[in-house]
Parts: structure tokens; C-alpha cells; sequence
């Protein structure tokens, strides 16, 4: 006997035809609008200039800052702290449009806020946030003026009633149940109901960012992308981890994990020589787009401005 | 389980208190990819650190499951790696080693790949390989596959849609109605000079094979009208071909050929192991 709902099932073949998921479909190829920032570069950001002259958006772009060093990891994968804090240095100052650090973490923090920094830790997946990353956060909300008793860092527990802002700190890794799992994924401990969230739930990852004591909060989403996980899963396989050695920066959740579904894909289909789609197809991003309204997803609004090391870069 | 694990090998020694896991709290030790191993009957896991001065720590997992067949299962999610010889089946990759043998599927991490790290995984995987007094039996159903084209590591065996859209998105519902009792194996294979997707489901009966196929053919096939048995081969995007084969419990599926004719070669070839193999 034959349900309704799979009379009204999303197939394979829907995906591969692009009239499922949105724009997911980016997947096999993405049509971003891309430009290269100056190392000491600060570029200026007029969203509605930039939408009427260089896309036919009906809203303005959201702006994504992937800064790469080849110098932040070396040849065993240890992180180098200094480096990376130079890199998130770099993304949010180019993200602000500010040449100063301070002044640019003061764009999205304010000295009264008790911030909630989300990072990501799995005992047995093994994709952390790097600590140096998390370090190098704090350090930055302490010098934009944030009282260190106001700032909280952890992966479970943060006192989300207290917290006037959240950074959200994820990192980049392909998932069994979810497809990717970026900043949209790493809210699912706010909720309490992790397991609902996978599966078909998963269309449903930007629900926790409508929860009461979430909405509105995220003032700025850092990724440690130095070493995502494109694998097929369930935990990680240290020849489906490399070293990509970027951070991205940006204030749209959909747009940072729709810049990080495409760099995963692409690295899945480099790895195989041959097209490699990631499985199950990440219905959250879409879904956080045209129903949760948390974001654009649509490759044409968004611009994504590429600092430093090149090679690789992927998208 | 506790036996099959040395408290000391190459040098590294236990640290720490074992640590044990169930199908009731997995969760507790890794999050959502619990739920893979839950689409096994996966029963109980111990989790075993070993530690050495100056040197990276190795984990031991062993995985209980509830057959051999379960423990072949879950070993061949992730088939990325260089096969070696130890339990019933091994692959080594940087620094985690893999294997299965009886009920029981291993892994061994380590935190870094050292030259010391790999002898000292190798040579925990030989203790544990030779601590398990059975070898436990392969599926059945894997014997089904002809071996003409078929793509060496592309094996995959598991029960439920969880498996199946973790490697191979099909649909977003339970499209061919798979259970924990359902058997499937998905495989690759080079046919005609292009690599072509073979999925075999064996359901505990025809009956439910047929209903399998029948939605199959109106979900996937948008075919509303009675489906032509016992198969069908239609071209669908991309240039592409799929094909659908009612054959008493079985479901056999093909999907990405270049033409009509591999389909069917290959469903054929199919229909004629099921018959040497489960008759």
C-alpha cells in the first residue's frame, strides 16, 4: 500500500532536474558572484548598488569572506594560532569594510552584550572548531570591549536567555543523515531534540534559529574551514579530512553553508575523479531559505570575496 | 567484549576507565552518526584509549552487532582506504584500521598517522583478529552479484532508507519500502565503458517485492498506469537509463546506463545469480 507521502515524494531525479531543493542543485556547479579582496584591502559595501549593477536580485547580495593562508596548518596539520587569528583578523575586517580589528569586531558586538560563542565538538566525529579559532574569538570580543565575564564559549550550555548575541563557530563537514552540516546544523543543541532534526527533520535545521531565545541573536558566523570532512560517514576518516586552511566569515547562515555545501562537493568530486553528489541531498539549506527566511541560498546573491592563498580554493 | 582487547600492545598501554555504549545511549558518544549504526542491529560498543609517552593516543572501538552479516554491513559504509589482510575483511587508511570478523566490526584510530601509530594499530588488529575464535559468515546475498565489471570496493549492504540515502539519494520518502528485515546491497559496475549503479533488494516475500516495484514504477517512473511485468527500462535525465525487475522477493534496480541494453544485460545477469544462489 502506497502512502500519500510518497505520492508527493522528492526524487532523484527531481534533484537532478533542479525542481527540488532550490537552488541545492548548485551543488553541480556554482554561479557565484566572486571577487578578490587586496590582503590590506577593506572593500567598501553598497548592497544596493552592487545588486542593481551586478545581479537582477530583489534583495541585496549577502557577502561571504573566504580568507585562506597555506602558513595556518603544517605538514602534520597542526594549527598555527597565530595564523589563524591573522585570517579571522583579516575576514571580519574585509566583512565590516573596516581597516581596524577592533573597530571591525565593534560592527557586530557592542561592549554591554553578553555573547554566546557556538562551537562545534564531537566527541567520536572528531570535526571540532579548532581551539584557535575559538581563542582568537574571544580575544577579538574581549578587544571590541566585551566584559570577559559576558563571554561564554562552549558546544553545549550556553545560557541562550542571557545571551544578547551569538557567534556562531562551525566547521565544515559532509553528514550522513543531513548532507552538510555548517552553521545552520550547528544549532541543533539549542533545541534539546537532536534526533528530531535528522532524517526527513533535517529540512527543518533553521527551526532552532526561530526559538525565543535565538532569534535575532546571531550577530556573525565564523567558519573554521582549515580541515572539513567531505566522507561518506558516520565518523571520520582521517583520508576524508584535508587541509583546506580557510576561514569564512558572514552574517547570512544560508549563504555560509551553501559557500560550504559547494566547497565540500567540489572536494568530493576532485577526490573521485568523477562526480561524487553528496547524499542525502541537503534539503536544510534550502528550506532556511524559502521558508525559514533566514537567508539566500540562490548563488546569484550571493558575493563571495576570496582573500589570500589561492590554490585550491575550490569555489 | 572487554576480552578481545590487549591491555597493552607495541609499546601503548590502556588508559583509563573502558567506556561502554548501547542502542540507548550511542548517541552519547557520537551524536547523529549513531543513527547509521542503529540501521543495523547494532547491540553494544566498548570504547578502549590507549596512551604512550611522547607518542599519539589509539582508540579501540569494537562494535558489537547482532549477526555477522551486520558487522559485514556497517564495515562496508565507508570503503575508502587500502584493503589488508586481517579478520574477514580490513582497509587501512591514515592511521584508522577497519576490520570485521564474526558479530564484531573494529576500529582503530589513531590520533596521528606515525610510522609507530600504524605497527601499533597493525598489531593491535592482529590481537583482537586472533581473540575472536569465529569468522561468521558473509551476506548471502552479496553472492548474488555477477562479478564480470563489478567495481572492487563499491559494496555496500544494509537493511533501510537511512543506508540508501546516506550513499545514494533515491527519494525523500520510503520509496521501496525498506525495513530491518529487507536486504539490500548497492554496487557499482563498469559497463559498456561507463560506471552504472546495480541496488538488489530482497524483501521477505514477492508480495512485498511487487509492491516495491510498483511504486517504484508510479514514484520514480511516473508511471500511473499498471506496470509492466516483471520490468521496464525508461530513459530519465540526463540522457540517462534506469530499469526496474520484479523477480519473486527480489527488487533489482539499475540506474545511470547508456543505453537500454546494459540494463537489461546487467538485470539479467542478476536474475540468473539470484536463481543459482537462493534456489
Amino acid at each position: 500500500m502506497r502512502s500519500n507521502k510518497n505520492e508527493e515524494s522528492v526524487t532523484r531525479r527531481d534533484f537532478l532536474r533542479g525542481t527540488a531543493y532550490g537552488t541545492v542543485g548548485l551543488a553541480l556547479g556554482l554561479n557565484l558572484a566572486c571577487s578578490e579582496a587586496g590582503k590590506d584591502e577593506a572593500v567598501a559595501f553598497d548592497p544596493v548598488s552592487m545588486a542593481k549593477s551586478l545581479f537582477k536580485a530583489e534583495r541585496p547580495v549577502s557577502r561571504v569572506v573566504l580568507v585562506r593562508d597555506e602558513r595556518a596548518l603544517d605538514a602534520d596539520h597542526k594549527v598555527n594560532a597565530g595564523v589563524v587569528a591573522e585570517m579571522i583578523d583579516a575576514a571580519v575586517k574585509t566583512l565590516s569594510g573596516e581597516k581596524e580589528t577592533a573597530r571591525a569586531w565593534q560592527h557586530y558586538v557592542r561592549p554591554e552584550d553578553k555573547v554566546g560563542v557556538k562551537y562545534t565538538r564531537c566527541e567520536s566525529v572528531r570535526v571540532h572548531t579548532e581551539q584557535a579559532v575559538i581563542d582568537a574569538i574571544v580575544a577579538r570580543l574581549a578587544e571590541a570591549g566585551v566584559a570577559k565575564a559576558g563571554i561564554r564559549a562552549t558546544d553545549y550550555g550556553l545560557p541562550l536567555k542571557e545571551c544578547t548575541a551569538l557567534i556562531n563557530v562551525p566547521t565544515i563537514k559532509v553528514h550522513p543523515l543531513t548532507g552538510i552540516a555548517v552553521s545552520l546544523k550547528n544549532y541543533i543543541n539549542f533545541t534539546g531534540r537532536e534526533s528530531s532534526y535528522h532524517h526527513e527533520g533535517s529540512v527543518k535545521l533553521g527551526e532552532p534559529w526561530l526559538l525565543p531565545h535565538v532569534k535575532g541573536k546571531t550577530r556573525l558566523i565564523i567558519v573554521d574551514a582549515l580541515r572539513p570532512y567531505f566522507g561518506p560517514g558516520p565518523q571520520v576518516s582521517p583520508v576524508h579530512r584535508w587541509d583546506y586552511r580557510g576561514i569564512l566569515a558572514g552574517t547570512d547562515p544560508v549563504a555560509i553553508d551553501t559557500i560550504g555545501l559547494a566547497i565540500a562537493q567540489a572536494k568530493r568530486n576532485l577526490y573521485k575523479g568523477e562526480e561524487w553528489i553528496i547524499s542525502p541531498p541537503p534539503t536544510s539549506i534550502a528550506a532556511a531559505d524559502t521558508v525559514y527566511h533566514l537567508g539566500t541560498s540562490d548563488p546569484s546573491k550571493i558575493q563571495l570575496i576570496r582573500q589570500g592563498w589561492e590554490k585550491d580554493a575550490l569555489v | 567484549m572487554e576480552q578481545f582487547l590487549p591491555t597493552k600492545t607495541a609499546g601503548w598501554v590502556a588508559a583509563g576507565a573502558d567506556r561502554y555504549f548501547t542502542r540507548d545511549n550511542i548517541f552519547e558518544y557520537m551524536d547523529g552518526a549513531g543513527e547509521i549504526y542503529l540501521a543495523y542491529d547494532f547491540r553494544r560498543l566498548l570504547v578502549r584509549e590507549y596512551e604512550k609517552r611522547a607518542a599519539p593516543r589509539i582508540i579501540a572501538e569494537i562494535y558489537q552487532m547482532s549477526s555477522s552479516e551486520d558487522a559485514y554491513g556497517i564495515f562496508s559504509h565507508d570503503t575508502d582506504g587500502q584493503p589488508v589482510t586481517l579478520g574477514r575483511g580490513a582497509i587501512y587508511a591514515a592511521g584508522l584500521l577497519r576490520f570485521w570478523k564474526d558479530r564484531i566490526f573494529v576500529r582503530l584510530l589513531a590520533g596521528e598517522e606515525t610510522a609507530g601509530t600504524k605497527a601499533a594499530v597493525m598489531a593491535l588488529g592482529k590481537n583482537i583478529d586472533a581473540a575472536l575464535p569465529s569468522a561468521g559468515k558473509k551476506p548471502r546475498l552479496l553472492a548474488a552479484l555477477p562479478l564480470p565489471g563489478l567495481l572492487r570496493g563499491s559494496v555496500h549492504y544494509f537493511h533501510t532508507q537511512v543506508s540508501l540515502n546516506a550513499h545514494y539519494f533515491l527519494a525523500d520518502s520510503n520509496l521501496l519500502n525498506l525495513s530491518p528485515k529487507t536486504e539490500v546491497v548497492l554496487a557499482r559496475y563498469l559497463r559498456s565503458g561507463r560506471k552504472v549503479r546495480l541496488l538488489l533488494c530482497r524483501y521477505a516475500d514477492a508480495a512485498e517485492a511487487k509492491a516495491a516495484f510498483e511504486q517504484f514504477n508510479k514514484v520514480y517512473l511516473h508511471d500511473r498506469s499498471a506496470p509492466k511485468l516483471p520490468g521496464r527500462v525508461e530513459k530519465v535525465e540526463r540522457g540517462e537509463f534506469v530499469s526496474a525487475r520484479w523477480n519473486e522477493a527480489f527488487l533489482i534496480l539499475v540506474f545511470e546506463a547508456r543505453d537500454p541494453r546494459t540494463c537489461e544485460a546487467l538485470t539479467e545477469a542478476v536474475v540468473k545469480r539470484v536463481g543459482e544462489v537462493f534456489r
